[in-house]
């Protein structure tokens, strides 16, 4: 097996060591004072069963730090999101960084005719192949949802299929239900070859959204946790609060409250599976205090989101959080400064695993092709950024310096050749002609350029896609909506 | 304080959200001094008459808190604590307004109908038809149809409102609406409804008299409603 890709941040640090603790220890309070309701008889007899204090008359579950410690050191170190292809495997941990895609939108800015209209399992798939191509977008969520087109027991399970048929790189999603779960699981088994190869490498994960915030564990997410951690693969625990409506309005209290739930959430899949692998899922966001809406492109989003990812190094887990949303309704100047801003706040911070980073329009109500290219683009030059300066002797130059000379050119030297692939982030639809040459080509806007590449990727690229025979055998067992496999 | 200075204190009031002397207010100008429910019970106690107290004190507070919301400079928290506050008021106010021989501007039942738990706007809505001098009879969130007629039958409402924030809840106004035809007090009653993904083309299609897209305009409504009877 190839080496994994690595880039390595945390040069961005919202939080000092001391608040980092602080933070922590009052959520640890919070868990010992206000405790989280949980609406499942099943659930509240795990907990208490592993030692938290339970009340059936109020339904609350309150957590002794020692009990929130000892789940703790079950989880464990790093998590790596294998790929089907072995070429981007993606091993979480520490500081490393990958940026992904995700959302749920219902709808679509349709490629051909510019209209918005309802997702479908073809945007589910098409988004998959773009994904598949991108360099920098290194693992796969499906941005919009099928809901229009597929019920809901076989939702989970057809998202996967149309995204696995159409990129090798690892994919996550959501089971809508337990039944869901269970299809998508046999679904990757039958690709993997059977239940041992996919315990060895799951190229999926799934993202369970098993609080309703502030505090409250939501009970059919719970069923589907309990089935998901049976099969080993990998699970992002999120929790989504907003600030100000379903958290405090204050960075702070949000921060406390979101590593509060997340710290009950991996209790509940620790004691349910010892050592079972994890993310910690924080997704904070904020409100609108005029209309009450999402808000996700504001500034604090990406500080917030920062914060989640030095939370969860502090306890050790590698982190599932969110840049690349804005409000912005279409691929305007809004869209792309509100998302660079997160982005890259995410991407300094160190964050182990970035969803929602391309195409994500309206408050993640909606996706766009060509601004997924363009927030490829987007995450290329934050990665470069991350890179940040290699500092050897030979990228000193001085033996370079010395023979070109004063007066001379770096032009036609061997440094110069050595370097040049690399050493520059080379962009694909950033335009960088002189004035002259622009105001003869044929596409100048760059949304149109995006959307012309996506097209190109779409007709040109062969994803590995599903053999045949393990296709047919798909079929045969379960209940797939989409017509061919890959395409 | 004469009788003009209360008047314009209570208003004053209003727009900082302030219920009583130990609310801080949305800047702290006021802070430590009466809120409304002090205010309201001094203005009394100087036999300042019950109509100006509504028509300028409060009333007219809660005009200016429109027009800043309406502006962006007053958020929803904002709104939230002025209509808490001319709330607090009423309570104090109600037993002088049947005293005063003033005309109460009848009876409005409203809730949030089945299925639906959303309440921030309805409460607001709520508040403010109070504060216009109605008789509010709140039945709170996920409501039935038949728990709906039976409080306007009882109390003899005039106006109904409706409230949903979920379209899978929308249709419930509509059964509402055809359980008040079926029950045969339709014509009894005015219909508004309300809510974010509702709209005066829904309001039509359902047979409702009339859609609000907010609180200010479901009080101009109201009252139209209440001066035509
Ligand atoms: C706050 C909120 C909640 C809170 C509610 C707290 C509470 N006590 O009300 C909580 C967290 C509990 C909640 C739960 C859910 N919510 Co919610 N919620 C919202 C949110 C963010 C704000 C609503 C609000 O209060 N707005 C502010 C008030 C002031 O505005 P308003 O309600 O429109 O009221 C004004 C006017 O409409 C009018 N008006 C309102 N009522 C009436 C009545 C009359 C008679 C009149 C005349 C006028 C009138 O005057 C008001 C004042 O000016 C909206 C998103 C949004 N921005 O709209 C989602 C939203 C409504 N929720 C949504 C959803 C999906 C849910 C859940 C199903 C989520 C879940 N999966 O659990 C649950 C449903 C629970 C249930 N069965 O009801 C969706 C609905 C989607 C849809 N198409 O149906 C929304 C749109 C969010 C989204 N974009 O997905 N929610």
């Amino acid at each position: 097996m190839e080496k994994p890709i690595t880039f390595s941040g945390g040069q961005y640090q919202p939080l000092e060591q001391k608040e980092i603790q602080r933070l922590h220890d009052s959520a640890l309070s919070v868990l010992y004072n206000t405790g989280v309701r949980v609406d499942s008889e099943e659930a509240m007899a795990v907990f208490e069963k592993g030692g938290a204090i339970v009340d059936r008359n109020s339904n609350r579950v309150r957590f002794r730090p020692i009990t929130i410690e000892n789940a703790l050191r079950n989880v464990p170190q790093g998590v790596t999101l294998f790929s089907r292809d072995g070429l981007h495997d993606l091993r979480l941990e520490k500081t490393n960084v990958y940026l992904g895609t995700g959302g749920a939108a219902p709808d679509v800015d349709d490629l051909d005719t510019e209209e918005e209209r309802p997702a479908t399992l073809k945007d589910v798939a098409d988004f998959a192949r773009l994904v598949d191509a991108l360099e920098n977008l290194h693992f796969y969520v499906r941005p919009c949802t099928a809901s229009s087109e597929v019920p809901r027991e076989y939702l989970g399970m057809n998202e996967f299929y149309a995204a696995i048929s159409n990129t090798s790189k690892h994919v996550m999603g959501a089971a809508c239900t337990v039944q869901d779960a269970r299809n998508i699981i046999r679904l990757a088994e039958i690709i993997a070859g059977d239940s041992d190869a996919l315990r060895k490498r799951p190229f999926i994960s799934f993202i369970t959204g098993l609080i309703i915030s502030p505090l409250r564990f939501d009970p059919e997410p719970i069923a589907v946790l309990t089935e998901i951690v049976r099969s080993g693969i990998p699970v992002a625990l999120s929790s989504a609060p907003m600030a100000g409506l379903t958290s405090p309005i204050t960075l702070a209290g949000t921060l406390v409250q979101l590593h509060a739930e997340e710290l009950s959430c991996i209790t509940l899949a620790q004691m349910l599976a010892p050592g079972t692998p994890i993310l910690y899922g924080g997704v904070p966001s904020m409100t609108d205090m005029h209309e009450l809406d999402y808000v996700g492109g504001g500034v604090e989003f990406g500080l917030m989101n920062a914060a989640i990812s030095q939370l969860s190094q502090h306890i050790d887990v590698p982190c599932f959080n969110s840049a690349g949303v804005t409000e912005a309704k279409i691929p305007d100047m809004q869209a792309v400064y509100e998302k660079t801003f997160a982005i890259c706040q995410c991407v300094l911070s160190g964050s182990n695993c970035i969803h929602h980073v391309a195409g994500m329009l309206e408050s993640l109500m909606k996706v766009n092709y060509a601004q997924m290219l363009i927030d490829n683009e987007i995450a290329g030059m934050a990665i470069r950024a991350l890179r940040g300066i290699e500092l050897d002797e030979d990228r000193l130059a001085t033996d370079t310096i010395d023979a070109v000379g004063p007066g001379g050119s770096f032009i036609a030297s061997k440094h110069t050749v050595k370097y040049m692939r690399t050493e520059f982030y080379e962009p694909f639809l950033a335009d960088r002609h002189d004035y002259e040459t622009w105001r003869h080509l044929r596409i100048k806007d760059i949304r149109k350029r995006a959307a012309r590449e996506a097209k190109k990727i779409l007709k040109q690229h062969r994803p590995m896609g599903i053999p045949p025979e393990i296709d047919r055998q798909i079929r045969s067992e379960l209940k797939i909506y989409s017509r061919g496999s890959s395409q | 304080m004469n009788k003009d200075d209360l008047i314009k204190t209570i208003c004053d009031n209003v727009i900082q959200g302030r219920r009583t002397k130990d609310d801080e207010g949305i800047d702290d100008s006021l802070s430590g001094t009466p809120g409304v429910v002090e205010l309201v019970g001094e203005a009394l106690a100087a036999e300042v008459s019950v109509q100006s107290i509504l028509k300028e004190g409060l009333s007219r507070g809660m005009d200016i808190v429109g027009k800043k919301f309406e502006a962006n400079e007053y958020f929803i928290p904002d709104m939230l604590a002025a209509a808490e506050a001319v709330s607090a008021a009423m309570d104090v106010l109600e037993p002088h307004i049947m005293k005063a021989g003033l005309e109460p501007k009848g009876q409005f039942v409203i809730a949030t109908v089945l299925g639906d738990h959303h309440d921030i706007g309805k409460n607001i809505v709520a508040v403010l038809l109070k504060g216009a001098g109605f008789q509010v009879i709140d039945l709170g969130t996920d409501v039935p149809a038949d728990r709906i007629i039976e409080a306007a039958n009882k109390n003899n409402a005039q106006q109904v409102g409706l409230s949903a924030l979920l379209t899978t809840t929308m249709p419930e106004m509509k059964t509402t609406i055809e359980a008040f035809k079926k029950a045969g007090l339709r014509e009894k009653v005015k219909v508004l409804i309300g809510g974010a993904p509702t709209s005066k083309e829904f309001a039509k299609e359902i047979g409702a008299d009339a859609h609000c897209k907010d609180a200010f305009e479901a009080i101009a409504v109201a009252e139209s409603h209440a001066g035509s009877r």
